[in-house]
Parts: structure tokens; sequence; C-alpha cells
């Protein structure tokens, strides 16, 4: 599985005429990229759902979502990218996600102090590939934090306690004070 | 459609700086500042560093004024094109001149666009452009001879008068040999018009560029601004650059300015909202 954030920079309608996230983008499209070539038919999508306020303004597809669909086509996978059920997980999952977005004075949510530790920990279990870790992440300090994603998060860690996985880092940074990451996971069995 | 300028090629939603660099001791608006041709070749390499694409160099004032026959005006314009030429190989260099004699001269130094400000006064420029392929700028006059100024002048319809003109022009270029992709056009604001008929251009311009001809328009620092706000030469350039904003949402392509980057930034501005160029950098609301 590959994790990736769920940033709207990185859909194709709100592209500049400078990439500003070049090297995330590159991540994400190299995480993807390694994801389905052994996706077979599907790719399975976990994403935050749509923001309510946005939903009420029309938008109700998540940015996940859309994420999945553009990354899976540029990667040139031309099977199924749904929405993962829950009951059954794949081989080929697309979790989005990030960490806090209230990392610095310029930050969108500017500056919360508890913000750095809370990366540090869900960034760390992602790294080093610790299922049980995920699945104890405080999603209620998520939400405060406007770190995305932290429920689903949690949820994969359950479902994949005790599995043996093998995590890889393509990037991890806070360029515009939020904190991203791009993480592979090659799960055993 | 591509727009092919001589020597150079640009994509169908560029837009064109195209700043002006007189060679005559007596324009309306630098008033011999660039009449030295070391002081014009600064000033080429001035708007160069601006980001012009196109210089448009020009040995005879638009205004009546002493007579300057071909002899002369190749005196001042051709030399200085070759050097240009030599000194800027990837910059599109434009001659603003009517008369075929020079325009073939110029094309022979290395320009890539003959603006034939006096609306097809010498009916072989076009032929010339034809045969040197190089591009064209057909202007709208109402038939005034070179060098005159309006005086009484009247259209029942100004913009009809300039499309049928300026198409006819094109069309007439295209079949004499000129590349359809090498043909523009150009309402020619305040030629052969007073100034309530340049706001009427102005104002319809999108007629113009509905015709599907690329359109060029020139603005800087006219006597139509200058008129609408009573503002000597100046003292113009917001008015030159609200009538800019206003032929960018019309879909205008290329600018004649003499101020290249106030033109670009109001240009890349307006060709934004009406939703043809992306921002530069977005990120507010997206991290």
């Amino acid at each position: 599985m590959a994790f990736l954030p769920a940033a709207p920079v990185l859909l194709p309608e709100y592209a500049g005429l400078e990439d500003l996230v070049g090297a995330l983008r590159a991540a994400c499209v190299d995480a993807v990229t390694w994801l389905v070539k052994e996706a077979g038919d599907t790719v399975q999508v976990v994403a935050p759902p749509p923001d309510p306020a946005n939903a009420s303004r029309g938008v109700g597809v998540s940015v996940g979502t859309r994420l999945a669909a553009h990354l899976t086509a540029v990667a040139g996978f031309g099977g199924r990218v749904e929405a993962a059920d829950g009951a059954s997980l794949g081989s080929a999952v697309l979790v989005f996600g990030n960490g806090s977005a209230r990392r610095g004075e310029k930050a969108p949510g500017h500056f919360d102090e508890r913000a750095s530790a809370f990366d540090e920990t869900t960034l760390g279990a992602l790294v080093r590939g610790e299922p049980a870790a995920l699945a104890g992440l405080d999603d209620e300090l998520g939400v405060e934090l406007l770190a995305d994603g932290i429920a689903g998060l949690r949820g994969l860690g359950r479902a994949l306690a005790g599995s043996p996985v093998a995590a890889s880092t393509l990037y991890a940074d806070d360029p515009f004070g939020v904190q991203y990451w791009v993480v592979t996971w090659e799960c055993g069995s | 459609m591509t727009l092919k300028l001589g020597r150079h090629e640009f994509d169908d939603d560029a837009t064109l700086m195209m700043a002006i660099v007189n060679r005559t001791p007596d324009s309306f608006y630098d008033k011999g500042a660039t009449w030295a041709e070391d002081r014009a070749f600064d000033r080429v390499a001035q708007v160069v560093g601006e980001g012009a694409e196109i210089v448009d160099i020009g040995g005879i004032k638009a205004a009546p004024g002493a007579e300057i026959d071909a002899e002369e005006e190749k005196r001042r314009v051709v030399d200085f094109v070759a050097r240009v030429r030599s000194a800027y190989p990837d910059l599109v260099i434009s001659v603003d001149t009517w008369r075929a004699e020079v325009g073939s001269a110029v094309c022979e130094a290395g320009a890539d666009l003959l603006n034939d400000a006096w609306g097809g006064a010498d009916p072989g420029l076009a032929r010339v452009a034809a045969e040197h392929d190089v591009a064209l700028v057909c202007t709208h006059t109402g038939g005034v001879p070179p060098r005159t100024r309006p005086h009484r002048i009247e259209y029942a319809d100004v913009v009809a008068d300039a499309i049928a003109s300026t198409v006819g022009q094109a069309e007439r270029a295209v079949a004499l040999g000129v590349d359809r992709r090498s043909v523009v056009i150009d309402p020619a604001h305040d030629f052969g018009k007073n100034t309530f008929h340049s706001l009427e251009v102005t104002r319809r311009l999108g007629e113009m560029t509905a015709t599907g001809w690329p359109v060029l328009v020139s603005l800087s620092n006219k006597d139509f601004v200058g008129e609408t706000l009573d503002r000597p030469v100046g003292e113009r350039l917001l008015g030159t650059l609200a009538a800019t904003a206003v032929c960018a949402s019309a879909g205008a392509r290329i600018y004649r300015v003499h101020e290249v980057p106030e033109t670009r930034q109001v240009v890349d501005m307006a060709w934004s909202i009406a939703g043809r160029r992306r921002p530069r950098r977005v990120v507010r609301g997206l991290a």
C-alpha cells in the first residue's frame, strides 16, 4: 500500500504555471506506479470523506478520491479504482492523509505547539512500518490539528495488526506548514 | 492557430509584447530619445531584458512632419535591423513601414514582420511579405493617406469598417502567398479615428477577435487616452493600461507598447481572469 497526502495542490485543476510541489508530486507518482504493478485489476482507496462544508457547497467527491483517479491514470493503470469497503483489504491500497496543518505561523491553521509531537508519532509509525502505532493515534487531536485521514490510518493499523511490514519513505516534508508524507508499505501475511 | 512571425512560432494562447523602438528624431512619446543608433540599440537591450518578444522598429513618425523619402527611411532602419538581428537571434523584429521598397530591404536585413501601419497604402508591401515569408500586420485607417491626422472623419459603424478593411487586406495577403499563420489584424486606434471611434473599437474589440485572425492593438499613450482623461503625453500610462485590460479580455494577442513590464502584468492578469492562462504560483488554500 501507499500513503499519500490529500493535498488539493496536487490536483491538475489547481496546477499553476510553476509547480511548487514538484518533488512531492514525483514521489506520489513513483509510489503509485510501484503500487499498480502488483495491483491486479483493482486499486482500493482509503480517503477521508468530503469535508462536510464543501459537500454542502456541492462538492461531493473527496480530494483523495480525485487524486486517486488522477495518480492511477498518470501511472497508466487501466483497472478499477474504488473505495475500500473495510471488510476485505486487497493488496493494492492508496491511503490518503497528512499530518498537521498547524506547523507554523504561516501554516493554513497557524501555529499549534502540539503539532510537532503529533506528526512525529504519526510519521514515525509510517516510516518504521508499525501498524500497532497507527492504531493508537489520537483521532480527536488529529482533527484539532487539521491533520487529515487519521481515522483511516487507525483503521488500517487495526486491520494490519501483527503483519510484518517493509516500509519505504519517498517523501517527508512540510513545505507550507503542513506535514506531508509519501510512504509505501509492503505487507507480509 | 499557431502564430508564425518570420523565423519564430508561438502557441495559439500566447500573448506577445511588441516594444516600440523609434529611429526618429521627433516621435510623440520619446521625442527623439532613441534617435541616435546606439540609444536605439540600448532601448532594444532594455526591452529584451524586460521580456518583450517583439521589437517594432520605425524610421518615420506617424504624425505629419518633414518629408522622409524611402532612401532616408532605409538609412534609418535597414542597417539597424541587421545589427539587432545579429545581436538577438531569438527576437522577433518588426519594422513599421508602409513602403514595399523599405519592406524588401529590411527583410533582406533580417526582419520577421512588416507592420503596415497605414492600411495597405502601398499595395506592394503584402507581396514583399509573401516573397520573404515574413508576417504582415493589416491595419485599419479608414483610407486616409499615410501621416495624416483624422479630420471630421465619420463612420456609420467604425468596427464593421475596421473588420471589413483588415480582413479584406488579410485575405488578399494570403492570396498573394503570405502564410495564413503569419497575418495579424489591427484596428489601429487613432488612425483615421477620433477618440469616440477609438473607444468604440476598444469596447467592441471582441468582434475583431471573433474573426479568428490574431489581433494586435496599439494603444500606448495615444491621444484617445489623453483626451478621455485630459492627460498630456507622459501621464497616460494608467489610461493605456485600462484600455489594455479591456483588449486583453477580448482576446488581443499582440500589444504594441512603450512600457513592457507594466503591460505584461496587466495582460497576464486579464488573460488569467479570462481563463486563458494559469496563475503562476498557487498554493493559498490548496496546501
